[in-house]
């Protein structure tokens, strides 16, 4: 049987990169293929060019043995090749019909007649939707608005659609980044029952857990180019990761035992407001001590954002308190909290983080600018400000041409580390002031960064912990959690579920509290969490 | 760490290298002229194309062209007509790019221009008989607070209840237009016999001198110390900016054992400065001057305008303050995050843009109309094309001043343009309006031109839309 997709020779080149060089890729007939690299390595541009949104600039593309030429994803659309992209191409206030339908609308017979007064047949559609969630077990109700699903709903809603469309071939990038590991696990077991009725997957994650959870087969890519393709029995998670690397790396964060001194951060019931002004943070009473690193663990969207804005003075407080160092900082403003030794790495670093059109120098001094030594009176000291950001971006090994470079032209791994170069030397300032203990807040420091650079940031954050800051961190990514914090606290639903300690927590047990069940209700894990 | 990591992702295969290496490169500086020069190449090519199609005769688009470039530069006074032209074009504009880099589009800079220029109008005559060393500044500060004031209001209201600036300030402008009809025909009308509606002259110690003026004006030893003490002010910046650059480039000897000379070096070349010119100048301008034709309406205001453009690139880029106003321009989402008011800068922001715009008024006020007063009837449009202006220069000072003195020369030689050709003068707001459209919409020059690589991201936050 000739495989169900083929690239062979695949070469795209942009303005200053060679984002994909001679790229062979082979997808078998009803196969999940797993496609592993670090951001930047290649593989979303890979399928692009697959799904038709690029042209390659050289490479041949067969689909069932057949040469194709893709040239929109239109086209890949009508050769069976379907993709659910990262991020949902959802439209929210419309039901689940109506977006699948979106661009495919079956009308009802009367087309000829009216022409383009044709009516919209829901119902076929409908009852489509309803036989394909059967029959590849994707619980969706057809009539539910799709801003009102869970992410892992419209998620499926994406899947569904592409099977709407006829795939043969679904290209899924990094679908499980949103999800919980019971999510991520049920949405596997839909994987292997698309496989067994002919479906062929493509798997894109960056995650090695998964990959060993359900593929078939491991491709890995770096620096734009395949660096082979193994079978889990024969991969091991330290070979995968030097092959994404191209080194080798030291997956488990090195960390010492914890020597917590006094509560540097404290909140007792602290309740804040979302946008919509629904309640997403309800009586959280957390304690965060000096030496020792928090863990706050929960699916996206249950209140950590609003926390993390609460406690950096970005976002009001309607109820409870928050005490650093022992004073009131409720309704501190952001400048008093970093004068009060507050270092923040914001979950979104182009929103918050950083000015992307101003230079790595503006966005070093982001926070200091208006106290010595970077300025005196009104004027700027650029000379100090300088000499201060080409020493941090030497020291935090950001790669740039120099300290004039916008931060809106680095990787996001290098942006990062300009926010961590900032909030931490900043808190170095504060080592050794009596009774003002430096607190970290850092949000999802390492989203959508490569290993290297992950490693890089996870060993700074235990350095703070170890000269005697306070962590908060808060994560979507279990693993982070895990191996980083020495306590950890599940939020769900703007709650705290549980504190557990670290050395004991298992990834069955933060799953579940993860999904609000509460240990009471709980059944105990009836088998111990992978960890490594 | 990993210093032996050859992974090349497209972020890090450039070498790093720390602090040298800056801006000012060859290909810079094609790149920040070249665009704006092709816009303007570009929209005098079309419009050539519409003279042409309008009156048949392919000599008619030379005589235009002609015609405009000795209206604006041969003719007699035509250069220095073209500069009086530029002067409240530079003010205008800089005030624009200052709204603009706090990223506020304030399209009120004409109705500022109004504001400044009645209070000046009004605080120019008010008080007869104090000498120009305190009765100009004087004027000047009022007028930059009259604007100040009228663009304060939006601002605040965006601030603290998000109506959008472009609106407000419209509006503010029509209350603007019929504020000073009212109070020039009003209050403020002259009640001598003239049968003009105006305001009354202003007092002479409140008028900017006219260039060919200076020695008469020196003759007056209170004046010689005005221009003394403002070339001493002057040196004494200079004299501090380099000595800071001295002293970054090497850290010599300018701790405390330094002599008393080294230490106050500025200020005593300030004060050396200022009674060379008070003492030399007076007698030294009597002797040779080079303006001396007394219909030549070139004013001090040129030598504002240029300060106000060093200014404000300073302030932009050299203070804490236009660190913050530049912040809350490019991302106010990181201004907060950083500890920044936004209520503050973007009352603050709109406040120095409407002062700016001000002291356009007010110059024109005291330095260029004819009876020194504001009359009813009294057009400007000036505000309208310094949003064009302000793009053309990219919001750069520097580019303004280039951007003002082409508008200023257009506006200036249109008259002998429709003289010489019978082309309606008003073919240069067609120019005019095509430079705005194709510094607006750079897509549209690059794909005319075949210029590879896409929108940069600091060319994005020029202007932020309604949603902004």
């Amino acid at each position: 049987m000739p495989p169900a997709l083929q690239a062979t020779g695949i070469t795209k080149r942009f303005p200053g990169v060679l984002a994909n060089d001679r790229v062979d890729f082979t997808l078998a007939q009803g196969e999940i293929h797993a496609l592993l690299g670090e951001n930047g390595a290649g593989k979303s541009t890979l399928m692009n060019i697959l799904y038709g949104l690029y042209q390659p600039d050289s490479g041949q593309i067969s689909v069932n043995g057949q040469p194709v030429k893709i040239v929109s994803p239109h086209d890949a659309i009508a050769r069976g090749i379907g993709m659910v992209h990262q991020h949902f191409m959802l439209v929210p206030p419309l039901t689940v019909t109506e977006n699948i339908m979106l661009g495919q609308e079956s009308l009802v017979d009367a087309t000829q007649v009216l022409g383009r007064l044709a009516m919209l047949d829901r119902r076929a559609a409908a009852n489509r939707i309803r036989e394909l969630s059967r029959q590849y077990g994707l619980a969706v109700d057809p009539d539910a608005t799709v801003g009102d699903l869970t992410v892992g709903a419209q998620q499926r809603v994406e899947i569904i659609k592409a099977l709407y469309r006829s795939a043969e071939i679904l290209i899924l990038d990094e679908p499980t980044a949103v999800l919980t590991p019971q999510e991520a696990d049920e949405l596997f077991v839909i994987m292997r029952g698309m496989v067994q009725q002919g479906k062929s997957i493509v798997f894109i994650t960056h995650k090695l857990r998964e990959v060993f959870a359900v593929a078939d087969t491991i491709s890995v890519m770096r620096a734009g180019a395949m660096v082979g393709s193994v079978q889990p029995a024969q991969a091991t998670r330290e070979l995968l990761a030097e092959m994404m690397v191209g080194r080798k790396v030291i997956l488990a964060v090195d960390k010492s035992d914890a020597h917590p001194g006094a509560a540097v951060l404290q909140t007792d019931a602290l309740r804040v407001l979302d946008d919509r002004k629904h309640v997403a943070v309800d009586g959280v009473s957390l304690t965060v001590r000096s030496g020792e690193i928090l863990g706050v663990a929960g699916v996206q969207g249950n209140g950590q954002t609003e926390l993390a804005e609460a406690l950096t003075g970005l976002r009001q407080v309607t109820g409870g308190t928050i005490t650093l160092n022992g004073h009131d900082t409720t309704h501190a403003t952001p400048r008093q909290l970093v004068e009060g030794g507050l270092g923040h790495v914001p979950e979104d670093r182009h929103k918050h983080g950083l000015v992307l059109s101003f230079p790595i120098r503006d966005n070093i001094a982001l926070c200091t600018y208006y106290r010595p030594p970077n300025s005196h009176g009104v004027a700027l000291d650029y000379p100090t400000i300088e000499r201060q950001a080409a020493e941090l971006v030497r020291v935090f090994d950001v790669r740039t041409p120099s300290i004039h470079t916008t931060a809106g032209s680095l990787s996001g791994g290098n942006q990062q580390k300009v926010i961590m170069a900032r909030e931490l030397s900043r808190l170095a300032d504060q080592d050794g002031v009596a009774g003002r203990a430096p607190l970290l807040i850092a949000s999802q420091p390492t989203r959508g960064l490569d290993v290297g650079s992950i490693e890089f940031i996870h060993g700074r954050i235990v350095e703070a912990r170890d000269r005697g800051a306070a962590v908060l961190l808060i994560s979507a990514e279990l693993d982070e959690i895990m191996s980083l914090s020495d306590r950890i606290a599940v939020m769900y639903k703007g709650a705290i579920l549980a504190t557990v300690d670290a050395k004991t927590a298992t990834r069955e047990q933060l799953g579940l509290l993860m999904a609000g069940v509460t240990p009471a209700v709980a059944q105990p894990g009836h088998k111990e969490g992978g960890r490594g | 760490m990993a210093n032996s990591d050859k992974t090349a992702t497209p972020g890090n295969r450039a070498p790093r290298s720390s602090g040298q290496g800056r801006a000012f490169s060859g290909k810079r500086i094609a790149d920040l002229l070249g665009m704006p020069l092709l816009a303007l190449a570009t929209a005098f090519v079309l419009g050539a194309v519409v003279i042409f199609l309008t009156s048949g005769r392919l000599e008619t688009v030379g005589e235009a062209y002609w015609g405009l470039l000795r209206g604006a530069f041969l003719k007699e006074r035509g250069f220095s007509e073209s500069l009086v032209a530029a002067i409240p074009y530079i003010f205008l504009s800089l005030g624009l790019a200052l709204g603009f880099k706090t990223g506020l589009f304030n399209i009120g800079v004409e109705g500022q221009f109004y504001m400044g220029a009645i209070a000046a109008a009004w605080a120019g005559q008010a008080i007869q008989g104090l000498p120009t060393l305190i009765h100009l500044p004087l004027v000047l500060l009022i007028g930059a607070a009259g604007g100040a004031i009228w663009a304060g209001i939006p601002g605040y209201l965006k601030a603290k209840t998000g109506a959008h600036e472009v609106i407000s300030t419209m509006m503010m402008n029509y209350v603007a237009f019929r504020l000073t009809e009212f109070l020039i025909s009003g209050p403020l009308r002259a009640q001598s016999g003239s049968s003009t509606i105006q305001t009354p002259r202003i007092s002479p110690g409140a008028e900017l001198w006219a260039l060919w003026d200076i020695p008469n004006r020196l003759a007056d030893p209170l004046n010689a110390l005005a221009v003394g003490l403002g070339l001493g002010f002057l040196a004494w910046m200079i004299a501090r900016a380099s000595r800071r650059k001295t002293k970054d480039e090497g850290p010599k000897n300018v701790d405390g054992n330094s002599s008393f000379v080294i230490r106050h070096s500025s200020i005593l070349i300030a004060i050396v400065v200022a009674a060379l010119a008070f003492i030399a100048l007076p007698p030294l301008t009597r002797l040779w001057w080079p303006f001396t034709d007394q219909y030549d309406r070139l004013h001090l205001g040129l030598v504002l305008a240029v300060l106000a453009a060093v200014g404000v690139w300073w302030l932009l880029w050299k203070t804490t303050i236009g660190f913050e106003l530049r912040t809350v321009g490019a991302n106010p989402n990181a201004a907060r995050y950083a500890g920044m008011s936004i209520t503050r800068n973007v009352v603050l922001g709109m406040a120095l843009s409407g002062a700016l715009a001000g002291l356009a008024g007010t110059v024109e006020v005291v330095g260029v109309s004819i009876c020194r007063c504001l009359p009813l009837f009294f057009s400007s449009g000036y505000g309208f094309d310094s949003i064009a202006i302000a793009l053309l220069g990219r919001n750069n000072p520097f580019g303004i001043l280039a951007s003002s003195f082409l508008f200023g020369a257009m506006r200036n030689g249109a008259d002998l343009m429709e003289l010489s050709s019978g082309v309606s003068k008003y073919i240069i707001s067609l120019i005019q309006a095509l430079v705005l459209l194709f510094v607006a919409a750079p897509a549209v020059v690059r794909w005319l031109y075949r210029i590879k690589g896409g929108a940069r991201a600091d060319e994005a936050p020029l202007t932020r839309g309604w949603g902004g």
